[in-house]
């Protein structure tokens, strides 16, 4: 029936209304003559409307002759007649033409360039030298020559391994892969120096002056490894101990500076501070929530869903409310107001002297693991209670946590 | 018993003996009904009236009456027809 209805669109169908003595007459003969009409209906005594298809018309006017009947042309439907109404209307032809051409001129434009795959060159970089080689925005997309731009991109950036320029549409994608080469050496001159206070474990230099040795105890901003290494003092020779004192002025070297580099370990040590009571009460939220979402307006609530009466005895409720952002001086009274609320219950926890103990040892531990950095090795820890003296309802204890790790940062200096 | 009785009742036999539908050999309409909306019906001879009330539709032998309310007919072809609207009642005549 849809193919049919389609077909029927396609060519072309009028709806006609017949009025005479009697149209069922004109219609039994326009069926038995293989005639399709649809949706035949009765307007009044005398006329009926009905459909037929745009090929039939012919047919049907013999037909209205033969049964006394008149035929007159209430709608035309379909292709064919909307061609006709086209051609009748030159502009709106024109219109659709033009629309095509510029659809047609406008999308034969480079419009777009993308670089895909760069990460250590810059988007303007690779654009400069494909502009260079002729791919700019807005030319004409069949001057592109993307083997000239691959290869004038690859001239002109040594970095780049390989290019692949690409027209799809009104987008032209440029993708670059990268060489991949060692970073320069930093050689400005450094020092190391400690970030944190602590004792020193070990010194390994690779390059620079070690200015700590082991044991020694460091502040932080310490130098650690020093970039400026002290010319070589050579032991006097036997027999030039005479000259020594003026050979010293004279060949007093400068001293050489490089960008130290090395690893300092160093024992470091963490207080955390945590503290649990031996009977605690208080109130606390059971786990059981709703929600009820309701529209503030001009100060009415209306309470779209959940509950109107929070069915919990002891709670407590988190209110987030939503406006709409206010535009110029206008504003508008209306507020989504969603309230959350949890329900609470009293609690008392009795721990015991142990208990208490073992929970404010967790959460000393659990702040001073806290500033530990990740890199460090905890290699010992020890836990301290205070003791203020009288009898208290609280545990305190003190956490000490002693790790090595690796202390020295890059500190430039000027010579 | 006239000689077209006669030869009704022979071609039934034969159409019962052999199995064959009946609107096929005996020339009878076949009418498919779609609740109180739709209404087939093959083998017609033509419409006899039509208004949005009622419809008559002339069969092999006698007619077939549709009452009903806002009566249209969806489509017509040689030898078939749908009606369509609100349909209370069919009788043959």
């Amino acid at each position: 029936m849809l193919l049919f209805r389609l077909m029927s669109a396609l060519l072309g169908y009028v709806v006609i209304m017949v009025t005479g003595e009697a149209p069922e007459r004109f219609v039994n003969m326009a069926a038995s003559r293989g005639i399709y009409l649809w949706d035949i209906n009765k307007v009044r005594e005398g006329a009926v409307l009905m459909k037929v298809r745009l090929g039939a018309v012919k047919a049907l006017r013999h037909i209205a002759r033969r049964t006394k009947c008149r035929l007159h042309f209430e709608q035309r439907v379909g292709l064919p007649f909307f061609y006709t109404r086209l051609l009748r209307r030159k502009a709106l032809a024109l219109g659709m033409l033009f629309f095509l051409g510029a659809l047609y001129l406008l999308s034969s434009f480079v419009w777009f360039i993308e670089v895909k795959g760069n990460e250590r060159l810059t988007v303007p970089e690779v654009l400069g030298a494909a502009a260079e080689a002729g791919l700019n925005r807005g030319m004409p997309r069949w001057s592109v020559e993307t083997e000239r731009v691959e290869e004038a991109i690859g001239e002109k950036l040594p970095l780049v391994a390989w290019t692949g320029v690409y027209i799809k549409g009104a987008k032209v994608t440029i993708e670059v892969a990268e060489r991949v080469v060692p970073d320069a050496e930093d050689n400005r001159p450094s020092h190391i120096i400690a970030t944190k206070a602590g004792l020193v474990k070990e010194v390994l230099v690779l390059s620079g002056y070690p200015a700590v040795k082991e044991g020694d105890t460091v502040s932080p901003g310490q130098v650690l490894i020093s970039g400026e290494i002290p010319p070589l003092e050579e032991p006097p020779k036997p027999g030039e101990e005479q000259k020594q004192g003026e050979e010293l002025k004279k060949t007093k070297k400068p001293s050489r500076f490089v960008h130290a580099r090395g690893i300092v370990r160093a024992r470091v040590w963490y207080d955390g501070y945590g503290e649990a009571k031996l009977v605690e009460t208080g109130i606390r939220r059971t786990g059981r929530s709703g929600t009820r979402v309701s529209i503030k307006f001009n100060g009415k609530e209306i309470i779209l869903s959940g509950n109107q009466n929070i069915p919990y005895e002891l709670y407590d409720t988190e209110t987030f409310v939503k406006t709409i952002p206010q535009w110029r001086n206008l504003e508008v009274p209306v507020e989504l107001v969603t309230l959350k609320y949890f329900e609470t219950a009293q609690y008392r926890e009795e721990r015991g002297i142990e208990g208490a103990r073992s929970l404010a040892g967790e959460r000393a531990l659990a702040e001073a693991t806290k500033l530990l950095p990740e890199t460090a090795r905890l290699i010992n820890r020890s836990l301290e209670d205070i003791q203020t003296g009288h009898l208290e309802n609280i545990v305190r204890i003190k956490v000490t946590v002693e790790t090595i790790e690796e202390i020295g940062a890059e500190g430039l200096f000027k010579p | 018993m006239g000689w077209h009785d006669f030869k009704r009742k022979v071609k039934r036999q034969f159409s019962e003996a052999l199995e064959l539908p009946g609107d096929v050999v005996l020339d009878l309409p076949k009418i498919i009904m779609i609740g109180n909306i739709q209404l087939f019906i093959e083998n017609h001879r033509g419409i006899i009236e039509y208004t949005p009330e009622g419809v008559r539709v002339s069969v092999g032998e006698g007619e077939v009456t549709v009452n009903g309310e806002n009566l249209m007919l969806r489509n017509i072809l040689p030898d078939e027809l749908c009606v369509e609207g609100k349909i209370r009642s069919l009788s043959f005549l």
